[in-house]
């Protein structure tokens, strides 16, 4: 089929991965390109198109992953993605990824792109799971069935993927007539007159005619919108209003028969193509089995805060003799540094520079490699195991308290990667409202980029508590999530709910190959981030720290004080009025770890290290409401752009930011006046 | 009846899906169809979770009621 496919060189191919969400699409996207891209163990990792290149023998590729959806009516804005691409993209192929242990499921969506004249292979992936269950596949015979090459692999271990470009490269418009399965002869002839009728309209669209009467006779909005738009509402009227009326004097809707034909078609291909065990002699389900402790009624909840607390732990009890190293090198290399140049007779100012600008800014973010890696590698075991969605089933009963459902949970334990991707992830939710909720809210889950703040202030304050002065945090953030849910829920806006229906994946093992490129993914990430963002911002402040020309440097009277200044009445009530603490703040908003970055050079920790300075300058109090702040007043730049584009309006970052001010300024407040009162940790 | 009434461990055969496009379409799209066996695997107040094949599904209440079972079973 062309739809709006350009043309291409001869040696010039455009391959979309399509299929339903986590058949193993970005797996073989990653195999394919030798991309990193998210892979995970639940359905919605991938939440937007992304492209990647490949050559095979004198071929060049443009591999094209998508958002996984099980059919083409795009409930959710993933789908939309998916959908829009597959039915109005350039491209040449469709790499369509089944799931071979779940083929009827699957068929379904791949009947779909046949029937709307789709180019496709038929990859069975997962091809060890089925053999794992006992299930042959015919492959030549389904082909045939389908009238599609067919391809086994197991993209997990890279099976299979040598015939797959092979076939790729050899796939030319072999089938030019589309699918056609026989819905019976009262939406035949109604099929039979639509078309006629599209015909006679003149509905020029490249789509295939009978495809989109079928889409019509289902009442398919976009269908029908397209349809308005090619020949016009007074004529779509009329082919909208003979569909109305066959169907009154129809005994079934159609729209069911149709789906129960495609059904009938699908159950005749699998009869006649695929063996499988008597149920008496499937090998016994190991995921039922955890699934009996995990999602139980009492034992869920615990069981996750249990995980939650696990991840924690083993991010912080491995990390915290990690950074003591790294933290004693950047010292070192400071200290040893600093004389060296001065003793070289090199100018105080560019000694100052490295010293108290690049290690005492960029380094005290730096020391936590560790715990980003530890964190990382932990979510990553998380999400490859499958319990991703059990975690979103378990949650449902809080959130469903919140007018939410549990799906929704899954953006939540997102954003404690990051929030970036936690926002995209709303994606997955159908209903407006329970998106924008999601939101709102996600920026409140602890983001692997505060991290750093806490480590460093606990680790100066609170030396003999500080996992659970960091614990603390997280779960003040998810408990002012739910609250902030709540609330919104009430005020914002009525409208539906989004509709809780969630496949759960089998629990897998978790591939080494999976969780470390995900691992170092991120932690290449954080180092990038601190040699540009974060380098840049810290060299901004240093130069700030060093004017107007002749002060001292990072003293009250240099441009960072004086700025400092400014801002610091707002904080005084919560503890932390210095004017250091304010403008860690402020610079903060452009990204998080820039806090311990600013805070590192305008304390000049490149020669006594951060956390004397803390330990001088704060109470116990004061740091358990500066982090607070930290960790919930406006979110990044990033977080922001992403929910700016998410939502296509500047209404929502802006109301995102400004009421997480507020309400970091009120805990705070609370958190700080209380203490005083109570005299606690002043 | 409703999906939603089944206690886990019981089977049913799928005759009918009720529900607005959007819930329907997303019922179908996971193997909600006339004709299926379903089993209850989980149903204690909150969503439920049920075994359409070997596949699992979580569902939530108000999406059980929509879908309407027959416990006598599916012929085949
Ligand atoms: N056993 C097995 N596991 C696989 C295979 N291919 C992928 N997986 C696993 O299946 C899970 C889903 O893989 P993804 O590549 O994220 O799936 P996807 O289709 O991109 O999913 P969405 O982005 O959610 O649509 C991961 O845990 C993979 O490790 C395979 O051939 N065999
Ligand atoms: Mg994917």
């Amino acid at each position: 089929m062309a739809l709006n496919k350009t043309k291409r060189k001869n040696n010039e191919l455009k391959v979309a991965l399509a299929g339903n969400p986590n058949s193993g699409k970005t797996t073989m996207f990653n195999e394919l390109t030798g991309s990193r891209q998210h892979v995970g163990n639940w359905p919605g990792v991938t939440v937007e198109k992304k492209t990647g290149r490949d050559s095979y023998q004198n071929y060049s590729l443009e591999v094209i992953d998508l958002p996984g959806t099980y059919s083409l009516g795009a409930y959710s804005e993933d789908e939309v993605v998916a959908r829009d691409f597959l039915t109005t993209g350039d491209y040449d192929v469709v790499l369509n990824i089944i799931n071979s242990s779940n083929l009827d499921r699957n068929l379904y969506f791949t009947v779909q792109l046949l029937e709307m004249g789709v180019d496709l292979i038929a990859v069975l992936n997962m091809a060890d799971e089925a053999e794992k269950k006992g299930i042959k596949i015919d492959k030549e015979k389904i082909g045939q069935l389908l009238g599609t090459p067919v391809v086994e692999t197991v993209a997990s271990k890279g099976r299979g993927i040598d015939s797959l470009l092979a076939e790729t490269v050899q796939h030319r418009d072999l089938s030019e007539a589309a699918l056609k399965i026989d819905y019976g002869s009262e939406v035949e002839d109604l099929i039979s007159e639509v078309v006629s009728m599209l015909k006679e309209f003149d509905f020029t669209s490249q789509i295939n005619q009978r495809w989109a009467a079928v889409k019509l006779i289902e009442h398919d909005p976009e269908a029908v919108k397209l349809l308005e738009r090619e020949v016009g509402v007074s004529k779509a009227k009329k082919i909208k209003s003979l569909i109305a009326e066959r169907e009154l004097k129809a005994e079934d809707d159609f729209d069911n028969i149709i789906i129960d034909k495609k059904y009938e078609f699908i159950n005749k291909v699998i009869s006649e193509s695929v063996q499988r065990p008597a149920a008496d002699q499937e090998p016994e389900n190991v995921s039922d089995k955890i699934d009996a402790i995990v999602t139980n009624k009492y034992l869920g909840i615990p069981i996750f805060m249990a995980v939650m607390w696990g991840i924690f732990k083993f991010t912080f009890t491995l990390g915290d003799p990690l950074i003591g190293y790294i933290e004693a090198f950047f010292e070192a290399a400071g200290g040893w540094l600093g004389g060296l140049l001065v003793g070289a007779g090199i100018s105080p100012l560019i000694t100052s520079f490295i010293t108290d600008g690049i290690i005492g800014g960029v380094g005290s973010v730096l020391v936590f490699i560790p715990n980003i890696f530890l964190l990382f590698l932990a979510i990553g075991i998380l999400e490859d195991s499958g319990y991703m969605s059990r975690a979103a089933y378990v949650m449902d009963k809080v959130m469903s308290k919140l007018g939410l459902h549990g799906k929704s949970f899954i953006p939540m334990i997102v954003g404690f990667g990051c929030n970036v991707p936690g926002v995209m992830a709303t994606r997955t939710l159908d209903s407006k409202r329970d998106r924008i909720i999601s939101i709102l809210i996600n920026p409140l889950m602890s983001c692997s980029a505060r991290l750093p703040v806490y480590v460093v202030f606990a680790g100066a304050l609170f030396p003999n508590h500080a996992s659970t002065v960091v614990f603390s945090l997280y779960a003040l953030g998810i408990v002012m999530a739910v609250i902030m849910a709540g609330i919104f829920n009430k005020i914002l806006f009525k409208g539906e709910r989004s509709h809780f229906v969630m496949e759960l994946p089998p629990y897998r093992f978790p591939t080494l190959k999976g969780v470390f490129i995900h691992m170092w993914e991120k932690v290449g990430a954080f180092i990038k981030k601190a040699g540009t963002i974060i380098f840049a911002v810290v060299v901004l402040i240093w130069v700030l720290a060093n004017l107007p020309l002749g002060v001292e440097y990072a003293s009250a009277q240099s441009l960072i004080g004086q700025f400092g200044q400014l801002m610091a009445p707002i904080f005084e009530p919560l503890g932390f009025g210095n004017w250091q603490a304010a403008s860690s703040l402020v610079f903060g908003i452009l990204a998080k770890e820039v806090v311990v970055g600013t805070l590192g050079v305008v304390y000049a920790a490149g020669e006594g290290g951060l956390r004397a300075a803390l330990t001088a300058n704060f109470s116990p109090l004061a740091a358990y409401s500066f982090l607070t702040m930290v960790l919930l007043y406006t979110p990044c730049i990033a977080t922001l752009g992403a929910i700016k584009s998410e939502t296509q309006s500047w209404k929502w970052p802006i109301i995102t930011a400004s009421y997480l001010f507020v309400l970091a300024w009120l805990v705070s407040f609370v958190i700080y006046q209380g203490g005083m009162l109570l005299g606690i940790g002043v | 009846m409703p999906l939603a009434m089944l206690k886990p461990g019981e089977t049913a055969c799928i005759k009918k899906i009720n529900g607005g496009r959007t819930a329907k379409g997303k019922l179908t799209d996971l193997g909600f169809v006339s004709g299926k066996t379903v089993k209850i695997h989980r149903s204690s107040g909150g969503p439920l979770i049920v075994g359409l094949g070997d596949n699992r599904v979580a569902l939530g209440r108000g999406m059980a009621h929509k879908v309407i079972v027959e416990t006598k079973g599916c012929e085949n």
